[in-house]
């Protein structure tokens, strides 16, 4: 594997010193000057249209953020820092945000990037059409604009984890003057975006290819260093592990390869993975648990499964080391609200059998004590390796489990919509606020049929309930922190989703690509900064 | 109305009757699927709320019961529209009349190539039966006839890119090099030939087989034994009678294929990441897009129905024992 | 019949008797798999990625979980026969009955039956089957469906083919003369005769089903649940590099399987062809 020491370092300085104030710094620590010009050539999935203002795909997460700025970035720690808004200021009620905007900001099509432009996305994109803003901004009641740099948001009530979603792919703004009186979700320029990033959209070839090209007029001069940036479309994963390998790909991002090639392609010399930039998607691999099955509702059958998962056999044979093992809710790579302080279930498979025995799931006369379903998430082959795995596994406890294979369309309405499942084996980014992407899976109030990535286990805690409505509204972040600390515990204890894997979202890239693990998007970011040392 | 008039019009008819068939199956096994494409939607943005699922079925005509859907689909198919698809924010016939190119270029040159090397090592197995030739053409086929496309596609990779480096891995173009002109048609070239090499194998095993047992069959017929008599020889009596009758199978053959040209191949277009239809219909059924899928099956299906009246109409033509009738 | 009148037969000729002793080594390979590996292909038994012919315990090596391959090996050929064989078998099932119908009682029935033959044949193969996998969910069952319907087609056609011309003859009119019943004319008198191009062609089908199924494992519609040659292909492929031997044996094995098949339908091709008879 390939922690280079200039990578690592790399790591360290930008996460000191990334942000708007002192870029420059960040590139010098580590290479003289950035090299202007060359095309960096990125794997993307296809995308169904560029912009992420009310679309959060995950191809769409990779490709909007170099095509728009937002009105923050975060630095390694997750905190904002200033992008398209230089400050801001949070009232003591929490209940008001005075966003102070960057002057001299441009469209790409040369018109200026004014306040209005902040309050319109934010009234009538992010809080109407977004599918996660629709809750960061429900208590969004208006955005006043005293003047063109100046955007106040009013909430009806605090909601503080908005200040952890301003990043451009989580809240991107859209140039009013193109979206407002039109039909948003079919407006032509979602496919040929005008944004605010350091790059502008060119040509769009289905199938193959999309090219941006750098923008003269970044506000953030000399920046963009890159001429352009090439997304290529290879759809089958064992063909893109090749073209890395042949210097066709500079960088793919999002686990493009199956992690075993990943492991064998870390070992060229041509190639890396950086050990930093996918902490603001902290990505995390879990099961859920059909709560409304009766053998999950006793608490001790789902601490017997849990101890028959060694996690660490999974993080090494099927995450190949590009995970740590998980021990709760929260992934570590989100290390603001994470805590290891958690009830603990040692991989043991006796203590596992007792206490299905005390449990009074006796074996039959098969030896088999109870059968159950599990549906890997059709989305790379992690998810269904760990539940050939977990079959392995729970058929030493007496567990017969039945693996189904489906396409997503159909995963989504048996987990989410039908509840005609078991177990699942998935994954989600839990992003840069528990709020945002981690209470989805735990709040009741959120067992909404036919939401995909909502509560599909039907989990149901009164405690867990409050400690996540409390921190939705607790403006003073250590206390904040604490509240988050208690669901840790609390969901821990009555474990109605097994936490398996805090797997890093990896990308591969050449060696020659610089820069684009300087903040915590990594390959998601905005590659600004990027250049090619060739 | 002369017997090969009536012959054409009763083939019309039933070729009509085919195509509305094609559509009522189509649009029930397309939403027979569960699942819908405002749930794949919101599902791949990482959820939403109830709401925002509503909103998108209402927007894609969701909403609406099953038979007022189709009765939009078949009036807008009666107008010669395809429909919008929802999922890449374009009209269905744009989509397709993109990825159209690239289809063609690899199934026509697959098929060509197969087609032509099949009469060729057909015959040459079929002359040269039970001998040592024949054997190895009659393996190479079953191998190309036996090897999954897509393990065959990654090996060639591994040779021709990693290895050699001769060739690009995959796509159609280079990328941010513009080209026209001669350039560009060899730019294209070089990224088709493993895909199409692929392909060839899997069609030629086809054709080599069936041009094989065509020759041998027509060999023994009396007429070829007349032409020895006659005092031909071995290889007058070939070129001037049997390859050519035995050609009729394979016309037929390529007719069958030629009719699946829209369908593309999935296999090979994933592996090669090359832009084609087989790729997009894949991705249509993953993602439910109903108007996008129900418009590339109607395109290919109507594409097969009019190949197997040209085939049918050309082996009525040029073989006067068939038959012109039902 | 002498051994030498034996060899005189195309199942006398060497190609095909090893195509044979194959066939059967297979099947053998599939019958006593579960006697062989009572465990079932499942149970880790060794560190994953172990190369092959390096441990008595794995002489083929482990796949990524530390599963024995030649475990996987023996259930896959229970599987990819299973659904090449129940696949084909439907198929037949279905284009003899429609064929024979069609066929012999012709008219407006003919017709009816003859659009919905070619309504099933006309979209593209391998997206129809994927479409109906889809809809099935991917299990066993759906993917032995799902190549049935698209397989049967052709059959019904080649079957409709023989009856049209068989129907007239003098067996068949003396029959209908004497009153016996169509249903035991079709399948008692006429069927019997039209056998053996479906003979043949089904092997070729056969060797077809493999392959789908195989296809189906490599788009991720495979059924989870059990092991087939084509879902270790698909499965190993990825690691083609750095573990070869997790696609390419499964590999040999489906292409031996479907040589040895086609040797023997060669074989069959020639004992049953009444052209080839008659020389």
């Amino acid at each position: 594997m390939s922690f280079t020491r200039r990578n690592v370092v790399a790591g360290f300085a930008a996460a000191g010193l990334a942000g708007v104030a002192m870029p420059a710094v960040v590139s010098r620590a580590y290479a003289a000057t950035p090299k202007k010009g060359g095309l960096l050539r990125m794997w993307i999935a296809e995308p169904v249209m560029l912009t992420g203002a009310f679309n959060s795909t995950g191809q769409i997460y990779e490709i909007s953020g170099k095509l728009f700025d937002g009105l923050a970035r975060y630095d390694f720690d997750l905190n904002p820092k200033p992008q398209l808004a230089l400050s801001w200021d949070i009232s003591a009620d929490g209940k008001s945000i005075t966003f102070k905007l960057r002057p001299g900001v441009k469209w790409h099509d040369g018109k200026p990037f004014t306040a209005s432009d902040v309050q319109f996305s934010a009234l009538k994109v992010w809080k109407e059409l977004h599918p996660r803003g629709r809750s960061t901004y429900r208590y969004l009641a208006d955005v006043e604009v005293p003047d063109a740099l100046t955007a106040i948001f009013k909430f009806e009530r605090p909601s503080p984890y908005v200040m952890n979603s301003l990043a451009s792919v989580e809240s991107q703004i859209l140039p009013r003057h193109l979206y407002e009186g039109t039909d948003i979700l079919t407006n032509p320029a979602n496919l040929k975006p005008i944004g605010t990033g350091p790059f502008k959209f060119k040509e769009w070839q289905r199938g193959q290819y999309i090219i941006f090209e750098r923008n003269p007029d970044y506000w953030d001069a000399p920046k963009p260093y890159l001429d352009g940036v090439v997304m290529v479309i290879i759809p089958d994963a064992a063909s893109r592990a090749v073209a890395l390998e042949a210097g066709e790909l500079d960088v793919a991002g999002a686990i493009p390869v199956p992690l075993a090639d990943a492991h064998r392609l870390a070992g060229l010399p041509t190639l890396e993975i950086p050990v930093q930039g996918s902490e603001a998607l902290a990505f995390q691999a879990f099961m859920e648990l059909n709560l409304r099955r009766p053998y999950f509702q006793d608490v001790r059958v789902r601490r017997a499964m849990y101890h028959a998962i060694d996690r660490n056999f999974v993080r090494k044979s099927i995450y190949f080391d590009f995970a740590k093992a998980a021990t709760g809710p929260i992934s570590y790579e989100n290390a603001k609200f994470y805590t290891a302080d958690v009830p603990q279930y040692e991989f043991s498979i006796a203590k596992a059998n007792a206490l299905l025995d005390e449990a009074g799931m006796k074996r039959q006369g098969d030896g088999l004590r109870f059968k159950i379903t599990h549906d890997p998430l059709p989305a790379g082959d992690h998810f269904s390796r760990t539940g050939d795995y977990f079959k392995q596994q729970m058929a030493q406890l007496g567990i017969a489990v039945d693996i189904r294979n489906q396409d997503f369309p159909t995963y989504y309405r048996r987990v989410y919509k039908d509840y005609d499942f078991d177990t699942t084996s998935t994954g989600a980014f839990g992003l840069t606020d528990p709020t945002v992407g981690i209470q989805r899976f735990y709040w009741s109030k959120n067992i909404v049929p036919g939401v995909a990535f909502s509560n599909g286990s039907g989990y149901n805690s009164a405690e867990a309930d409050k400690a996540l409505e409390d921190a939705q509204t607790e403006v003073d972040p250590t206390k904040r922190a604490g509240l988050f600390r208690d669901f840790q515990k609390i969901v821990m204890t009555d474990l109605p989703l097994f936490p398996i894997a805090d797997a890093r979202y990896i990308t591969i890239k050449s060696k020659t690509v610089m820069n684009i693990e300087v903040d915590p998007l990594g390959a998601h970011g905005s590659f600004a900064e990027a250049y090619l040392a060739r | 109305m002369s017997r090969y008039a009536i012959f054409l019009l009763r083939r019309l008819a039933q070729a009509c009757i085919i195509v509305v068939g094609i559509v009522c199956v189509n649009f029930a096994v397309v939403h027979l699927a569960p699942g819908d494409l405002a749930e794949v939607m919101a599902g791949q943005g990482g959820g939403g709320d109830a709401g925002y699922v509503a909103l998108l079925r209402e927007r894609f005509g969701l909403d609406q019961p099953l038979w007022v859907q189709f009765q939009r689909y078949a009036l807008n198919l009666l107008r010669l529209d395809l429909g919008y698809s929802f999922k890449d924010n374009m009209p269905v016939a744009t989509l397709i009349a993109d990825k159209l190119a690239a289809t063609a270029i690899l199934m026509i040159a697959s098929l060509g190539t197969a087609f032509l090397l099949g009469i060729g090592l057909g015959t040459l197995a079929a002359v040269r039966h039970n001998s040592l030739s024949d054997v190895v053409i009659s393996l190479l086929a079953l191998i190309g006839y036996a090897t999954p496309l897509f393990w065959l596609g990654l090996l060639l990779i591994l040779l021709f890119t990693v290895k050699l480096g001769w060739l690009p891995s995959s796509g159609m173009r280079t990328i941010g090099v513009p080209v026209s002109g001669l350039a560009g048609v060899l730019d294209v070239a070089r990224h088709a030939v493993m895909p199409v090499l692929t392909l060839t194998v899997f069609y030629m095993a086809v054709f080599i087989r069936l041009m094989r047992a065509s020759v041998l069959n027509v060999a023994s017929l009396d007429f070829v034994r007349t032409a020895y008599a006659k005092g031909m020889s071995r290889r007058q009596a070939y070129t001037n009678h049997v390859v050519g009758n035995a050609l009729l199978p394979m016309i037929t053959m390529l007719g069958v294929n030629a009719g699946g040209i829209l369908g593309g191949s999935v296999v090979v277009e994933t592996v090669f990441g090359w832009p084609g239809l087989g790729r997009l219909t894949f991705d249509a059924i993953f993602a439910r897009d109903v108007n996008l899928l129900l418009g590339i099956l109607f395109c290919s299906s109507l594409l097969v129905v009019i190949t197997n009246l040209v085939t049918d109409l050309f082996s009525a033509w040029i073989d006067p024992r068939i038959e012109v009738s039902a | 019949m002498t051994l030498r009148a034996f060899r005189q037969t195309p199942w006398g000729r060497p190609q095909v008797l090893v195509g044979c002793a194959i066939l059967l080594a297979i099947l053998a390979a599939a019958l006593f798999a579960p006697l062989l590996f009572p465990e079932g292909p499942w149970p880790a038994v060794g560190t994953p990625y172990t190369p092959p012919f390096q441990s008595t315990a794995t002489p083929l090596g482990t796949d990524t979980l530390g599963r024995d391959v030649v475990a996987g090996l023996l259930y896959g050929a229970r599987v990819s026969l299973i659904v090449a064989v129940a696949a084909t078998a439907a198929a037949i099932a279905v284009g003899i009955l429609i064929g024979a119908i069609a066929g012999y009682v012709q008219g407006w029935v003919d017709d009816f039956l003859m659009r919905i033959t070619e309504i099933f044949q006309t979209p593209p193969n391998f997206i129809f089957v994927i479409a109906l996998v889809v809809i099935l969910k991917p299990s066993i069952g759906a993917i032995i469906g799902a190549i049935a319907v698209v397989s049967w087609p052709p059959i019904a056609r080649l079957v409709r083919a023989e009856f049209m011309s068989l129907r007239n003859r003098e067996f068949v009119l003396s029959c209908r003369l004497v009153g016996v019943p169509p249903a035991k004319i079709i399948f008692a008198e006429i069927l019997p005769n039209c056998l053996s191009p479906v003979i043949v062609t089904s092997s070729i089908m056969v060797a077809t089903a493999v392959l789908l199924e195989a296809g189906l494992s490599f788009l991720g519609l495979g059924d989870p649940n059990v092991i087939s040659w084509g879902g270790m292909v698909a499965i190993g492929r990825p690691a083609l590099r750095s573990a070869p031997y997790l696609s390419v044996f499964p590999g040999i094995a489906i292409f031996v399987t479907v040589i040895a098949i086609n040797l023997v339908g060669e074989a069959l091709n020639e004992t049953f062809d009444p052209r080839r008879r008659r020389r």
